[in-house]
């Protein structure tokens, strides 16, 4: 296939980082590449020292022969390709009659693997994925020695051209699974991709809104334990974040640490975090309508602490709780686009000067202060979807509030069918709750010891179910 | 994915929600009122004739699962198109009736229980809208939302039963049939508008999955909710024993006799909002059946969600509006019991020769 050199020559030719240098090899070469995209002791060794002693060659293709000391030597077959593989720091060597060659020259730029600091384990590997995908790869494919282990490579975005792996293991992912992802991906149309959550996006088959429908996980154990369930990881170059489908609600109670303690502690640790889930949406909205409602369910004793601690207050029950989660969330969010040092202090004076001044100064009860705290750790147990319950915490809260107990009820319901009626990639979202899925069970919310789970969970769809053979 | 489509241990554990879902509300003090402490009894003959019609039904749908046939195909197919919209449009009537009494009773245990008064349509609207969009996500997310609960659900009846079980007078259920048969039985006839639960399973016809057997699993169901209907009248009247037709709201009663729960506050109001959630259930299948005999009676299949029937679900539900709900039991017992008991009673035993008979005729077209 022949690649104009003018074509692409006017295409690149002014950019402050384009070289080019003219070679005499018997035949004339042309060499071209990106100064800041490769690593000139490799375009020194690869390129120009194996051409300056190449003698006297014929053709394009002996040249090519001659490259030995480079790993990554190709013929790219058109000029897309070319320039995709020009734009990702290789070198590429044209000839007269417009042949062309390119020469992994890359240089590696990036930070080292480390563990993520969005999921420290006590237990457990602490690599980290990188945002080199190279680097995420080998990461994978060092723990899964098996030439089961399949990657295709795509190209996505129409100018960032980034880079997109899928992975999956050969004969339990499931073939159609793999196809419909692909095609998926194939077909996004867009500019640019930045970061695997811009995939995710296209990902989402039934376009949700609130819940994520596609995991994501920065640890390659994890991502290769998912894979192990039947699941695809997609790696996008420049994010470390790695995508893993078809994905449950059950895998946000679940945390990296879990398959490496005792199933017992296990089951003890996502019982908690299921709980509290439920607390934190339910609660301020519980505490509201019985305060205004049906105060006769709270015991005696303790309506009497509540109706002391909430009689001089300005606001009712309601705009007190409402503007308890608001601030709370106020909080929550400027916490977290602070430097660390700064999110420590402001965490402080949100927590001790807000909050007991506020209680001081009679603006709010206490009650309702130590409830709404109380609901806004507990969404940080599911820390991927925190905003999204916090919403439905404010929605279920102002609906309670104004209701009463139907008002929690039939908001509670709504969310439930809402999520029962999800379903991607034949994975029913609430698997193995509803539909009830017995067997997989055994690694939900309880966990029973790994040498147990001998069977790849069903909701997930899978080409082999045992794990054994 | 069929949105429409269950597995037989969802539709069973829908039937027991469904079956536990109405009954606990106004029907023991009803019965109350007509046989006194024989209520039970007249319960239990209702649960005979429904666990017959539903063994019919579930022949039906063994004799269905290949063809998935839907109730208007098969009855188009085996009796004629005329007959089928004067079938459903009966349907739609049942369906919208039940869920109106239903409401109504939740409204008013709402005002009565939780001393919370509000208008009709407030209190309906939200419940609609739960339902409708149960409609529009599909038949499979209301089982899939009841599998969800029911361990739950059946917890706080299970609490609602055991608080007060030292205060039950068992006693008080003698003598035995003292209202005579008769009057037992003609009971359980002219209350039969609040049996046959099973009657949801003609509307998601064609989307049952059977995996092993559909009998089973339904009548274990069938046989639990039964059970436990027919142990809530005995355990209401053995509580209140003939003052319990002036007592309307049976399951918020019971509670009453927890000395646990005045000392440590109302517990028992928070089992019963749990238990309120089989009551919605039961309203989200009733407006899902109202709405397809919509779809089945215009001839069209709704893909997307139907305003237009929305609309008119939503219109009968305000009834309750115009006529009060005594005044609509009145005119249901006294006009629509035979052309119910056509469609509750007598459809069921004749499904599997009506199937077998449709599914004759596709099988001849086909060859």
């Amino acid at each position: 296939m022949k690649i104009s050199f003018e074509k692409f020559h006017t295409l690149w030719n002014g950019q402050d980082d384009f070289r080019l240098r003219e070679l005499d090899c018997g035949i004339l070469l042309k060499a071209v590449c990106l100064d800041t995209m490769c690593d000139d002791a490799k375009v020194s060794a690869f390129v120009l020292q194996p051409l300056a002693y190449i003698g006297k060659a014929q053709s394009l293709s002996e040249v090519e022969k001659k490259l030995a000391a480079g790993t990554g030597v190709r013929k790219p077959p058109n000029l897309f390709a070319a320039t995709e593989d020009f734009t990702n720091g290789y070198t590429l060597i044209f000839d007269k009659s417009d042949n062309c060659i390119s020469v992994d020259t890359r240089t590696v730029v990036g930070r080292s693997v480390a563990e993520p600091p969005t999921s420290m384990v006590m237990r457990g590997p602490r690599e980290g994925f990188v945002e080199d995908v190279k680097v995420n790869i080998t990461l994978i494919r060092k723990r899964l020695k098996t030439p089961n282990l399949k990657i295709i490579n795509l190209a996505v975005g129409k100018y960032t051209n980034t880079a997109v792996s899928v992975c999956y293991i050969e004969g339990i992912a499931e073939q159609r699974i793999v196809d419909d992802i692909v095609q998926r991906l194939q077909s996004v149309k867009t500019d640019g991709v930045l970061d695997s959550s811009y995939l995710a996006r296209y990902l989402d088959v039934s376009k949700t809104f609130l819940f994520r429908r596609v995991g994501s996980t920065e640890k390659p154990d994890i991502a290769v334990g998912k894979m192990l369930e039947g699941r695809l990881a997609i790696i996008v170059d420049g994010s470390p974040m790695v995508l893993t489908v078809p994905y449950l609600f059950v895998e946000d109670m679940q945390s990296p640490g879990d398959y490496y303690e005792n199933s017992a502690m296990t089951t003890l640790s996502r019982s908690l975090r299921f709980v509290s889930v439920i607390v934190s949406v339910l609660l301020p909205a519980l505490y509201v309508c019985l305060q205004v409602y049906n105060y006769q369910i709270i015991p005696l004793r303790f309506l009497i602490t509540v109706l002391n601690a909430s009689e001089a207050i300005p606001f009712s029950p309601l705009t007190e709780m409402l503007l308890v989660l608001i601030v709370f969330d106020i909080l929550r969010e400027a916490n977290l686009r602070m430097p660390s040092a700064v999110g420590i202090s402001l965490s402080l004076v949100g927590a001790i000067v807000l909050g007991d001044a506020a209680v001081q100064a009679g603006l709010l009860g206490a009650p309702a202060v130590m409830i709404g705290a109380l609901s806004g750790i507990g969404l940080f147990t599911m820390p991927d979807n925190t905003l999204i319950l916090s919403l439905l915490r404010l929605v279920v809260t102002f609906i309670g509030g104004v209701m009463g107990l139907l008002g929690v009820i039939v908001s509670t319901m709504t969310i439930l069918v809402y999520l029962a009626s999800m379903q991607d990639y034949k994975t029913p979202f609430l698997a193995p709750f509803a539909p009830d899925i017995p067997e997989d069970r055994q690694d939900a919310v309880a966990q029973v010891p790994v040498p147990k789970m001998k069977k790849r969970p069903r909701s997930i769809p899978n080409e082999n179910r045992d794990r054994r053979g | 994915m069929d949105k429409n489509r269950v597995q037989v241990g969802q539709l069973a554990l829908l039937y027991l929600l469904l079956v536990m879902g109405g009954k606990f509300l106004t029907l023991p003090s009803l019965l109350a009122g007509d046989v006194g402490h024989d209520s039970w009894l007249s319960v239990a003959f209702s649960f005979v004739w429904d666990g017959v019609c539903l063994c019919f039904l579930l022949w039906a749908i063994k004799i269905n699962v290949d063809s998935r046939m839907d109730i208007s195909a098969i009855l188009d197919k085996s009796v004629s198109k005329p007959v089928t919209k004067v079938f459903l449009a009966i349907f739609f009537v049942i369906f919208v009736l039940r869920t109106n009494i239903l409401l109504s009773s939740c409204y008013k245990m709402f005002s009565v229980t939780f001393d919370v008064s509000t208008n009709w349509i407030v209190f309906v609207l939200p419940v609609a809208a739960l339902a409708f969009f149960a409609v529009a996500k599909g038949f499979n997310a209301i089982a899939r939302m009841g599998q969800l609960l029911f361990g739950l659900i059946l917890l706080a009846v299970a609490a609602l039963f055991v608080s007060p079980f030292l205060e039950m007078k068992f006693g008080t259920l003698l003598p035995i049939a003292e209202a005579g048969w008769g009057k037992i039985l003609l009971t359980s006839y002219t209350r039969s508008f609040w049996f046959s639960d099973y009657i949801f399973i003609y509307f998601v016809l064609d989307g049952i999955k059977v995996k092993k057997s559909v009998f089973a699993p339904m009548l274990i169901s069938f046989a639990v909710g039964a059970f436990l209907c027919i142990l809530l009248n005995a355990v209401f009247v053995a509580l209140f024993g003939y003052l319990a037709p002036d007592f309307d709201m049976a399951m918020s009663k019971i509670g009453v006799f927890s000395a646990a729960n005045t000392a440590n506050g109302r517990w028992d109001w928070l089992t019963l909002s749990v238990w309120l959630v089989s009551v919605f259930i039961k309203v989200m299948v009733f407006i899902f059946c109202a709405y397809k005999c919509i779809e089945k009676l215009v001839g069209a299949n709704f893909v997307k969600f139907n305003w237009i029937a929305a609309g008119i679900v939503l219109s009968a539900l305000s009834l309750p509006l115009f006529v009060s709900t005594e005044q609509l039991l009145d005119t249901v017992i006294k006009w629509g019991v035979i052309p119910f008991s056509l469609v509750q009673y007598l459809l069921p035993l004749l499904m599997p020769l009506l199937t077998t008979v449709a599914k004759r005729k596709t099988e001849a077209v086909y060859e």
